[in-house]
């Protein structure tokens, strides 16, 4: 805590690297909108819940664009979101750049379209738009993009500079001459193979890394990402990006590749929510199978706890024909 | 009318019954097979030639093959004919040769003051030799295989032609028959009417049984009172009316369909008999008074007289007819300026719809078109319908459409059907409806309207409609699912139809999900016609479920309480106070075994605010958002101000309270100097 480092920032700096300003002027902004709410039961207690809010990632649901991407905490939270609201539709079939954004607009009602462009874009390698994307593929794409919003538009302005043979690295000497001399090869070299050169691309990398504050991808992580490569795209360098599971885990919003579907905990509130519908398709002269097929349809990928359900709806139908005032029985039930 | 005795044996009067001509043959008192006289059915007394008749009326018989020779000459291929002299003296005006199986017309000579000249029933071709018979006045040639009229030119006396039953195929070579009083020609192969217009003297002319498809050019037959058309093809009817004398009109057995082809008739004033049975036009249920309204002239229709009557029932049904006339040309005009509106409606969201295109795409391409547009649909505008027509509530129990039409909107209430087009329309939702209009209406329909619009609308629209459960939105530009959140506020939707055509939003495979999800409450049994299962609900549950468990229990409660309003807070009192228990079980009304009745409270925060209020509600804030930040700024420099000067204090602080405790220790080194200075103080603070 008593770091020297953190002593070391003047004040101002260091509220504002915390983004600690931001949730300030935010809740004191959220106060005087509903002031009038907020004060019947007490500013401390908003306080404390907006804080804890934030602190729980909460705090950007339903939020207006300007303030989701304000900070990366935000950001972060925002993803985390996107991921845990939609994993089950994610589970079903592929939807388009268009679907993904009214989902993303579910959460966010002024989201721009720009940026789940750009995403799908990262996914589908810049071919057509109108393509089926698996939810995973866009969900860490669209994290990378979101996320990395500015850097990523600097990378894509010295992946331009670099495919023209400029090189931002070099510094240009003041006679014409040996400038001309120097850009020529390369320009001819840069035309004749598709993307850049990775070791050069990265080396500007890591310049953009040291020079901006936004924040960037661990450059070592980058490194490893264009280990493999000798000359990449830009597209493809943001899908090797999206698809390293190091900055996945550096980020921490979203969990690995393999357990994109597995959220335990909604899974049992989801339970609970379909219950009485589940109970209802129990009701006799619908088919039997209703409970069954749904499962086996949509989430197959399930994991076997999962399989369990099915007998559940009937355990308490039992109870149900036992007992008349069923719903509060039910509750007690759960809870324990 | 004629005594049996002086029929004919062979029957031919039967056969002839049907033209206006009767022709009979009337045997004299001999005993004799044939005996020939030619009586005219009716009108014999304006019969001109008075003489003719008293001629025909002469007894005369000719046996078959007695007095007749006919010589074949070697000269010529015709045969020529010989008399013997008392034949020549007894009927020396007369002259039969029916039945005499001649193909061609005989040379007859020396008989050139011949007045009546028979050839019926024979197989004559051509009409020949003949020439010299100047004084000829009546020439039957019925059934014959006479293929043209000709050779006819010197017979200038003529006055009675009888050409029945050939094959003729036009009516020609009759100039110079201007004395033509009756002209025979049925059962012959006419398909027009030509070449008679100067037969001025012709009162009788039949074209039964030809193959006649229209009547006209029938000018200049001032004497005509009949006229036979019977058993043809006739589909109109000319020129009658330019026939001063027409009594009788025969048109039976053709192919007459409507009033407006024979519309000549009603011009007419000379017809008293007309006939149209076999016609189409007998067969409907309008034709008897249609003809007697029309042709009030008329005292015998289809051979029947016409009473009083029949003639009073005519004009009253026909003006029933003229009222019901008068209605539905009054519905194709309403309908056709519905139309027109609709049309004009959909222009107008099109040109809109470009336009905010246009902005949204930052494209500063000349739109070449729309400026045009307004002035064209201004041209075109109903400025003739400026009004409102007919009654929006209508007293009448079978009122089905009230209609009200104004230019650039349409309100139209249809049975159980509210259907508005425009967004002006929506206005209309504020007009005194009268409880049974509104009572009725089970369905609205949305066209050619901002979804935005409507959106703020619907609780007017669940006031006064309060059984509207059927919604129906085309061309209303629904492209967020945000958007199905509002109609969370109405009472109750059973069926919701989303036309693809204008509403982008249904191209998402899953928005029928969502509209279940989110309006689960509402039980809906219908979207886009399709029955809503309940394993669409399950799905839609399972898809949207950790959304609307989220946006419940995960939301900070002052969040909850701006997101629900004021007026819900009550309703949602016990959500707020019981938030760490799962909200979707704990629902007072909610029974496991009914339907959820009342919004399902974990998805009441999912509202849909329209993109012009989000964006003055984002407009509003920003004042407060810069207020904030100054505060905070204030609050902050404050703030640092106060840690600077804590820090400095700190670091000050030892030195300072190395000092306080140097002076205090200086001061008290001199016991007896600190005692007096003490005393001092003490007397001086009296």
């Amino acid at each position: 805590m008593l770091s020297p480092e953190r002593l070391a920032l003047p004040d101002y700096e260091y509220l504002a690297q915390r983004h600690v300003l931001t949730y300030m002027e935010d809740a004191v902004c959220q106060l005087l909108e509903n002031r009038e709410d907020i004060s019947q039961y007490g500013i401390a207690r908003f306080f404390t819940e907006y804080f804890n809010s934030v602190c729980q990632g909460t705090h950007i649901l339903f939020r207006e664009f300007s303030f989701v991407q304000a900070t990366p905490h935000n950001r972060v939270s925002f993803l985390r979101a996107f991921w845990r609201c939609f994993r089950t539709v994610g589970n079903g079939d592929l939807l388009t750049m268009k679907e993904y954004h009214c989902l993303l607009q579910l959460l966010c009602p002024d989201f721009p379209l720009e940026l789940t462009q750009k995403a799908a874009r990262i996914v589908l390698m810049d071919d057509a738009m109108d393509c089926l994307m698996s939810f995973s593929d866009f969900l860490f794409a669209f994290q990378i993009q979101f996320y990395y919003s500015e850097f990523l538009d600097s990378v894509a302005a010295i992946y331009e500079d670099l495919l023209s043979g400029k090189n931002p690295n070099t510094v240009i000497v003041p006679t014409s001459s040996s400038g001309q001399h120097r850009q020529r090869p390369a320009l001819g070299e840069a035309g004749m193979l598709e993307g850049v050169e990775a070791s050069l691309f990265y080396q500007c990398l890591e310049n953009l890394c040291d020079r901006h504050k936004y924040s960037c991808p661990p450059p070592a992580l980058v490194k490893e990402a264009l280990s493999n490569v000798q000359r990449l795209t830009f597209y493809g360098f943001l899908m090797a990006l999206s698809k390293h599971h190091g900055i996945n885990q550096a980020l921490g919003a979203l969990p690995d590749k393999g357990d994109l579907m597995h959220d335990p905990a909604m899974d049992e509130e989801l339970e609970r929510l379909l219950l009485p519908f589940l109970r209802l398709a129990q009701v006799p002269g619908l088919v039997n199978s209703v409970t069954a097929s749904p499962e086996a349809s949509c989430l197959p990928s399930r994991t076997p706890p999962r399989v369990g359900s099915p007998w559940r709806p009937l355990h308490h139908s039992r109870k149900v024909d036992g007992e008349s005032d069923a719903s509060t029985e039910e509750t007690d039930e759960s809870e324990t | 009318m004629i005594p049996g005795k002086y029929r004919s044996v062979s029957g031919r009067a039967a056969n002839n019954v049907n033209c206006g001509l009767h022709l009979v043959i009337q045997t004299s008192s001999l005993p004799e097979k044939n005996k020939v006289e030619f009586k005219l059915n009716k009108d014999t007394s304006s019969f001109p030639g008075r003489l003719l008749q008293h001629d025909l009326e002469r007894n005369y018989s000719s046996r078959q093959g007695d007095h007749i020779n006919l010589v074949s000459s070697s000269l010529s291929s015709f045969p020529i004919l010989q008399r013997s002299s008392e034949e020549k003296i007894l009927y020396s005006d007369r002259l039969s040769l029916e039945r005499q199986k001649l193909t061609v017309c005989p040379i007859i000579n020396g008989e050139d003051h011949l007045r009546l000249l028979n050839f019926q029933h024979n197989f004559i071709t051509r009409i020949q030799n003949i020439s010299n018979l100047q004084k000829l006045i009546s020439l039957d040639l019925y059934d014959n295989q006479i293929e043209e009229i000709s050779g006819l030119s010197t017979l200038r006396c003529l006055r009675v032609l009888l050409l029945g039953k050939n094959r003729i195929k036009k009516i020609s070579n009759l100039e110079n028959l201007k004395s033509l009083d009756v002209l025979d020609l049925h059962g012959n192969q006419i398909t027009k009417i030509e070449n008679i217009n100067h037969l001025c003297e012709l009162r009788v002319l039949n074209l039964a049984r030809n193959f006649l498809s229209h009547v006209d050019n029938l000018n200049g037959l001032d004497s005509l009172t009949e006229l036979n058309l019977r058993h043809n093809q006739i589909t109109f009817v000319r020129d009658v009316d330019n026939l001063p004398c027409l009594q009788h009109l025969f048109l039976s057995f053709n192919n007459i369909s409507s009033f407006d082809s024979v519309s000549c008739l009603a011009d007419s004033s000379s017809l008293s008999d007309i006939t149209f049975d076999g016609n189409p036009i007998a067969q409907e249920s309008w034709y008897k008074h249609t003809v007697l309204q029309n042709m009030m002239q008329l005292r015998q229709l289809d051979m029947k007289r016409i009473t009083e009557e029949e003639r009073r029932m005519a004009s009253v049904l026909a003006k029933k007819e003229e009222e019901k006339k008068r209605e539905s040309h009054k519905q194709s005009l309403l309908k056709e300026k519905k139309r027109l509106t609709i049309n004009n409606v959909a222009r107008q969201w099109d040109l809109q719809q470009q336009r905010v295109a246009n902005i949204a795409t930052n494209e500063d391409r000349k739109d070449s078109d729309s400026p045009q547009d307004p002035c064209q649909i201004d041209g075109s505008t109903l400025s003739a319908f400026p009004e409102e027509t007919g009654p929006l509530d209508s007293g009448l129990n079978n009122a089905l459409q009230g209609l009200s039409v104004i230019d650039t909107y349409l309100v139209e209430v249809d049975g159980d059907t509210l259907s508005l087009y425009g967004s002006g329309a929506l206005e209309s939702l504020d007009r005194n409806w009268s409880v049974q209009t509104a009572g009725m209406i089970t369905t609205v329909s949305f066209t050619f309207i901002e979804f935005d619009e409507i959106v703020q609308v619907l609780p007017k629209l669940k006031i006064k409609f309060p059984n509207s459960l059927h919604l129906k939105f085309k061309e209303t530009n629904l492209v967020m699912l945000q958007q199905f959140n509002a109609l969370a506020q109405l009472r109750r939707i059973d069926q919701l139809t989303i036309d693809p055509q204008g509403n982008p939003v249904v191209n998402f495979t899953l928005w029928k999900y969502y509209v279940l999800f989110r309006l689960s409450h509402f039980s809906m049994q219908k979207i886009n016609g399709t029955e809503v299962t309940q394993n669409d609900m399950i799905m839609a549950e399972r898809l949207f479920g950790i959304l609307a468990h989220v946006a419940s229990s995960e939301l900070p409660q002052y969040r909850l309480i701006s997101i629900l309003g004021d007026a819900r807070k009550k309703q949602f009192q016990y959500l707020l106070e019981s938030k760490g228990k799962k909200p979707g079980i704990i629902n007072e009304e909610n029974n496991d075994s009914k339907r959820l009745v009342g919004e399902n409270t974990n998805r009441a925060t999912l509202n849909y605010t329209t993109r012009d209020f989000y964006n003055e509600k984002l407009e509003e804030i920003k004042e407060k958002k810069k207020f904030c930040k100054t505060y905070i700024e204030d609050l902050v420099k404050e703030a640092t101000e106060i840690n600077m000067k804590n820090e400095a204090l700190q670091k000050l602080w030892p030195q300072m309270f190395i000092e306080l405790v140097r002076d205090a220790v200086i001061e008290i080194r001199n016991k007896n100097s600190y005692m007096k200075l003490c005393l001092q103080q003490i007397t001086d603070q009296k």
